[in-house]
């Protein structure tokens, strides 16, 4: 039954990216093209965040910090070094891990708010850091003529790949004994400890592969603008990837791919609204948050399971296999 | 450096002290009344400040008038975001964590309502003390600095008579120290939890008024005052009124003392790294107060 789930999931994902795959084929609109690519993007983000909220459990307000880092290491080893663009494409994942790990070693004694804190004076401080070393990183003047690995549909396609690739890994890894221990971290970390599970190396690992994602992410940012500023990477981005994570179910790769997409889209969908979007755009986003219980997935399948006639005994694994959205 | 710059130093710092420690007062109330944090302190500071500069530079009410009744308007919506966001999902058990990311929301929400209110720019207005610098001695210093200083000095011996002597404010205190305890004694929850937030917001209100004149007002400052205001709680000791205004003080003056000596541009990276340290090496402050972690 736990295979049979595991299939169906696989099956979600692949479905999304054969959708994916297709989609730029049909000669949509260069607009739209557009923020397909910062969907994908996102993607990369937000399955960094699906490991470190939805399987650890750890709630970080840092990840734009980490894009940042990315984003920067890999123009500066482009512009500045003249480095070729592949080797940035390697190299600022790697760094960006490294420099997580300046988070993660004071954030695995904290917990709820407090890591909140401390991400969010992580992200401020790498912000602040590359807005005020003009002669490195461009400062408010931003960072220019950054080079391509690729452009246009041969970049969207690269893109496509290590985004695919990232979610059958993120999918693999929640069910290996790694993950597994993720999630008994998240569940019940004195638990976790005293089953065996090394916690704080586990939180650092957790925090580390979270930020390899955000620095390919980074990487990809820097690909599709060519062109770099502090104001991409504020508190509001890091907040837009948490509520991606949180929309999609927290540790559910399919529904957060489609969910980073949904709200990539959603302020350019409400764009006839002019100024009041992002306003409507929060609401949304706050009604959500607030009717959280009732929108819970688990809630859906119990709806479901009321209204089709199978015996009891086919019903209910699936979801105690994966107790989706509850942190 | 002379005695007059240290004083000078001194009296900027416990200035900006002090608002961060109205702010920080605020979330270490609701901390109290509700083990949540509210992350949206910040904006709601900043929102005070705008409804003040409609109220006080647009409309020109008198300075008192349009003081009381912007910590009024704010001290309702406190108590609004109470009653429909934050006390259901509170009494419903949602994971405390889905309550962080609603007051997460909110920020995005606060801050875009601000911004298609009063626009981008950066906005100020001051006090009836006008803007001329006045000198006493050899120090320069302006009139605005001595204002907020006697303002928030009288909301805090306010507060703390509050706390001390009204019923209200001893429910309150009765509920941070035994919750269950405090309801079989007849205090009721919903209702105090909906105080809280009335009070915390005008609280954050205040904050907002008196930070206008020194820093001006933008959309989004109040996460980096928000910030703030947490390293103030959490240095000063979560839960514990002297800890949060000694936290606020101690954040004030050094952050005033760094730009001056050191350098202006890393005053933010210097308080956010004291922040870091602290939550390493003492996470309950200077004045721990008694929170036992479940294990």
């Amino acid at each position: 039954m736990a295979r049979l789930a595991y299939l169906k999931r696989i099956g979600a994902t692949q479905v999304i990216f054969l959708i994916l795959l297709l989609v730029p084929l049909s000669g949509i609109p260069s607009y739209q093209f557009y923020i397909l690519e910062r969907g994908l993007q996102n993607v990369l983000v937000v399955l960094s965040l699906v490991i470190l909220l939805g399987f650890t459990g750890q709630l970080s307000l840092g990840q734009a910090g980490l894009v940042a880092v990315g984003a920067y290491s890999y123009g500066i080893l482009c512009v500045n070094f003249g480095l070729s663009p592949w080797i940035g494409l390697v190299a600022a994942p790697l760094i960006t891990g490294l420099v997580s790990l300046a988070l993660g070693f004071p954030s695995f004694k904290l917990t709820g708010p407090f890591l909140v804190v401390n991400t969010i004076a992580f992200s401020e401080i790498v912000r602040i850091l590359i807005l005020n070393n003009e002669r490195v990183t461009g400062g408010p003047f931003g960072l220019n003529g950054i080079p391509t690995i690729a452009t246009g549909l041969k970049l969207y396609y690269f893109m496509l790949v290590v985004a695919y690739l990232a979610a059958v890994g993120t999918l693999r890894l929640g069910r290996s004994h790694i993950g597994l221990a993720f999630k008994a971290i998240r569940e019940d970390e004195v638990a976790a400890e005293s089953m065996g599970v090394h916690v704080r190396n586990f939180k650092l690992l957790a925090f580390v592969i979270s930020a390899v994602l955000a620095g390919i992410s980074g990487v990809f940012f820097a690909n599709m603008a060519g062109y770099l500023n502090p104001d991409s990477f504020t508190f509001n981005e890091s907040s837009t990837y948490l509520l991606m994570v949180v929309l999609g179910g927290m540790s559910n790769v399919a529904g957060s791919i489609l969910s980073s997409f949904a709200v990539t889209s959603l302020p350019e969908a409400l764009r006839f609204m002019a100024r009041s979007r992002m306003v409507v755009y929060a609401i949304i986003l706050l009604l959500t948050v607030r009717y959280s219980k009732v929108l819970e997935i688990e809630n859906f399948k119990r709806l479901y399971r009321r209204f089709r006639p199978v015996p009891a005994a086919a019903t209910g694994s699936p979801s105690a296999d994966h107790p989706e959205g509850k942190l | 450096m002379g005695f007059d710059t240290i004083l000078q130093i001194l009296i900027q710092g416990l200035n900006m002290g002090l608002i961060y420690a109205l702010a920080a007062l605020g979330i270490s109330l609701i901390w109290n009344a509700t083990g949540l944090f509210n992350f949206a302190q910040g904006d709601l500071l900043t929102m005070g400040g705008f409804v003040m500069l409609s109220m006080f530079a647009k409309w020109s009410l008198p300075y008192p008038l349009a003081f009381l009744l912007t910590v009024v308007v704010m001290g309702l919506v406190g108590y609004l975001l109470s009653q429909g966001f934050f006390f259901p999902m509170f009494s419903q058990g949602i994971h405390p964590d889905i309550i962080i990311i609603g007051t997460i929301s909110l920020i995005v929400l606060v801050q875009n309502g601000i911004l298609l209110t009063w626009g981008p720019h950066p906005q100020r207005f001051s006090t009836p003390l006008g803007d001329s610098p006045v000198h006493l001695g050899k120090i320069i210093i302006m009139p605005y600095y001595l204002w907020n200083i006697a303002i928030a000095v009288v909301l805090v011996i306010a507060l703390q008579m509050f706390f001390k002597k009204s019923i209200i404010g001893i429910a309150m205190r009765a509920v941070a120290q035994r919750p269950v305890a405090a309801s079989l004694m007849g205090v009721r929850t919903n209702q105090l939890v909906a105080l809280t937030f009335l009070l915390a917001t005008g609280l954050a209100a205040v904050a907002g008024i008196l930070i206008a004149p020194i820093i001006p007002l933008t959309p989004e400052m109040g996460s980096i005052v928000a910030l703030k205001a947490f390293a103030a709680v959490l240095i000063g000791g979560l839960g514990s009124f002297a800890g949060a205004l000694l936290g606020g003080v101690i954040i004030g003056v050094a952050e005033v003392v760094f730009a001056t000596v050191v350098v202006p541009t890393y005053k933010d990276v210097f308080i956010f790294v004291i922040l870091i340290a602290f939550l390493l090496f003492r996470p309950r402050g200077i004045f721990s107060s008694e929170i036992s972690e479940k294990v």
